[in-house]
């Protein structure tokens, strides 16, 4: 069943078919060649758009994971916007901003960082006007935090995993390393230790994957570069006692600013 | 952080970040991202209704920005335009490949009952506001297609298997209902 009367409006519905996002994959394929040649059926993909764009308003703003950002970064290879307290090990080839791509995006560099702990510190700018970000060096003056980042140590000395705990939204990711590998019948449970406390379970998690872990407040607030991480081998489904009842299989140190 | 909701924003200064982006300038990129993801990151999360694909999907929305913004051109499009379109694009290219490899698991039995309503005038754009009334005046199947089409990013015959119509139905509704907004708008 055709509605459009000529050729000119049936092109400019398509176009409009096109931003509505109702073609199939190979009709996008086909409207986006014809983009490249027909300013006509450009200029009516562009009108459509302005139209319908604004429904786009009633879609509520979600704030997404606190690592999409230095994902994004580390993909573009960008590192205007990060910033470094307690230097990386100076053996370590590639500076700093090498061991943030490795640590956020693959997660299997840490194991070659000598370092038993490198804080990371990423700001994202604020509302209010500042200067641009500039690297600090000392602990005098120490930025807004946003992000902390910790290696978690196996006993053999082998990084298992990194955290990268997002403060301001109360976030985890905890990302496998080479952690060893784990019997079918134990979870591996995660352990936030402040100086002289019990330990706090963060949580379950699977070892061999990528885990986003909420950060309670009670346990943001106990998060300090004197507290650890530690991670403990529990029966299937964690700790039945709300502390950790099996061996300690890794453990790192935290900071924060 | 609360960010900044957008339709409270200067659509200059979100204009001059994505301008400034295109040309190198790594502090404007990060104020665009802070103050424009948590938007894109909804329209992306309600396109593809799952977390991971939609940061992904995200993660490649500002990796092309960064690459891709200098072809922005402030005097023919709005920079939330011209970023919700980038998001839509990649959430639908994503969703066609998803559907191409595992086949079309969403829904079949009509639209999904959580799309969004339509908020009260007072907290959207004027542009929101002709584009709402322009709607009204189509049938209200017609409507509930054209909105199922832009929210969901289906198909013709996703939306046809949805509604139970026969697809040369769908397509009649979809275009009569684009001509009919296009005239309105156009009033």
């Amino acid at each position: 069943m055709t509605t459009t009367t000529d050729t000119n409006g049936h092109e400019k519905l398509r176009g409009a078919e096109y931003v509505l996002g109702v073609l199939d994959a190979e009709q996008r394929r086909e409207v986006e060649r014809q983009l490249r040649e027909d300013p006509e059926l450009a200029a009516a993909v562009e009108a459509w758009q302005e139209r319908l764009a604004p429904l786009a308003e009633e879609i509520a703003a979600t704030q997404p994971a606190a690592y999409v950002w230095p994902r994004i970064l580390a993909e573009l290879g960008l590192g205007g916007s990060v910033m470094a307290r307690s230097a990386p090990e100076p053996t370590a080839s590639g500076g700093l901003w090498n061991n943030l791509r490795l640590w956020h995006w693959i997660g299997i560099g840490a194991s070659t960082v000598a370092a038993a702990c490198l804080v990371l510190l990423v700001t994202l700018p604020r509302p209010t006007p500042s200067p641009a970000p500039t690297p600090v060096q000392t602990a005098s003056t120490p930025p807004p935090t946003t992000f902390m980042v910790a290696k978690i140590e196996q006993n053999n000395g082998i990084a298992g995993w990194t955290a990268t705990m997002d403060v301001t939204h109360h976030r985890m990711i905890l990302v496998p390393a080479t952690p060893q590998a784990i019997a079918d019948n134990r979870s591996t449970q995660l352990w936030l230790i402040p100086p002289g406390h019990k330990p706090i379970s963060v949580g379950v998690f699977t070892p061999d994957k990528t885990n986003s872990m909420d950060l309670p407040l009670t346990l943001v607030k106990q998060l300090s570069d004197k507290a650890l991480l530690a991670v403990s081998l529990e029966p299937k489904g964690g700790s039945p006692t709300g502390q950790p009842t099996g061996p300690v299989i890794a453990k790192g140190s935290i900071g924060g600013a | 952080m609360v960010q900044s909701p957008d339709a409270a924003l200067d659509r200059e200064q979100l204009a001059q970040w994505l301008t400034l982006s295109g040309r190198g300038d790594e502090s404007a990129f990060a104020k665009l991202y802070e103050h424009s993801s948590s938007k894109l990151y909804g329209v992306c999360l309600r396109m593809l209704r799952d977390r991971g694909e939609a940061e992904d999907t995200l993660q490649e929305v500002f990796t092309t920005v960064w690459r891709r913004a200098s072809s922005f051109d402030a005097s023919k499009a709005s920079a939330m335009t011209w970023l919700i379109t980038l998001s839509r694009n990649k959430s639908i290219d994503r969703l066609r490949k998803r559907r191409e490899a595992v086949g079309d698991d969403s829904m079949i039995d009509g639209f999904a009952d959580d799309a969004p309503t339509p908020p009260s005038h007072a907290q959207t754009s004027q542009d929101h506001q002709r584009l709402d009334h322009c709607l009204d005046e189509l049938e209200d199947k017609h409507r509930s297609a054209v909105r199922e089409a832009f929210f969901s990013g289906a198909t013709y015959n996703e939306l046809a298997d949805r509604c139970s119509v026969p697809l040369g139905t769908m397509k009649s509704w979809i275009r009569r209902s684009l001509i009919k907004l296009r005239t309105c708008l156009e009033r």
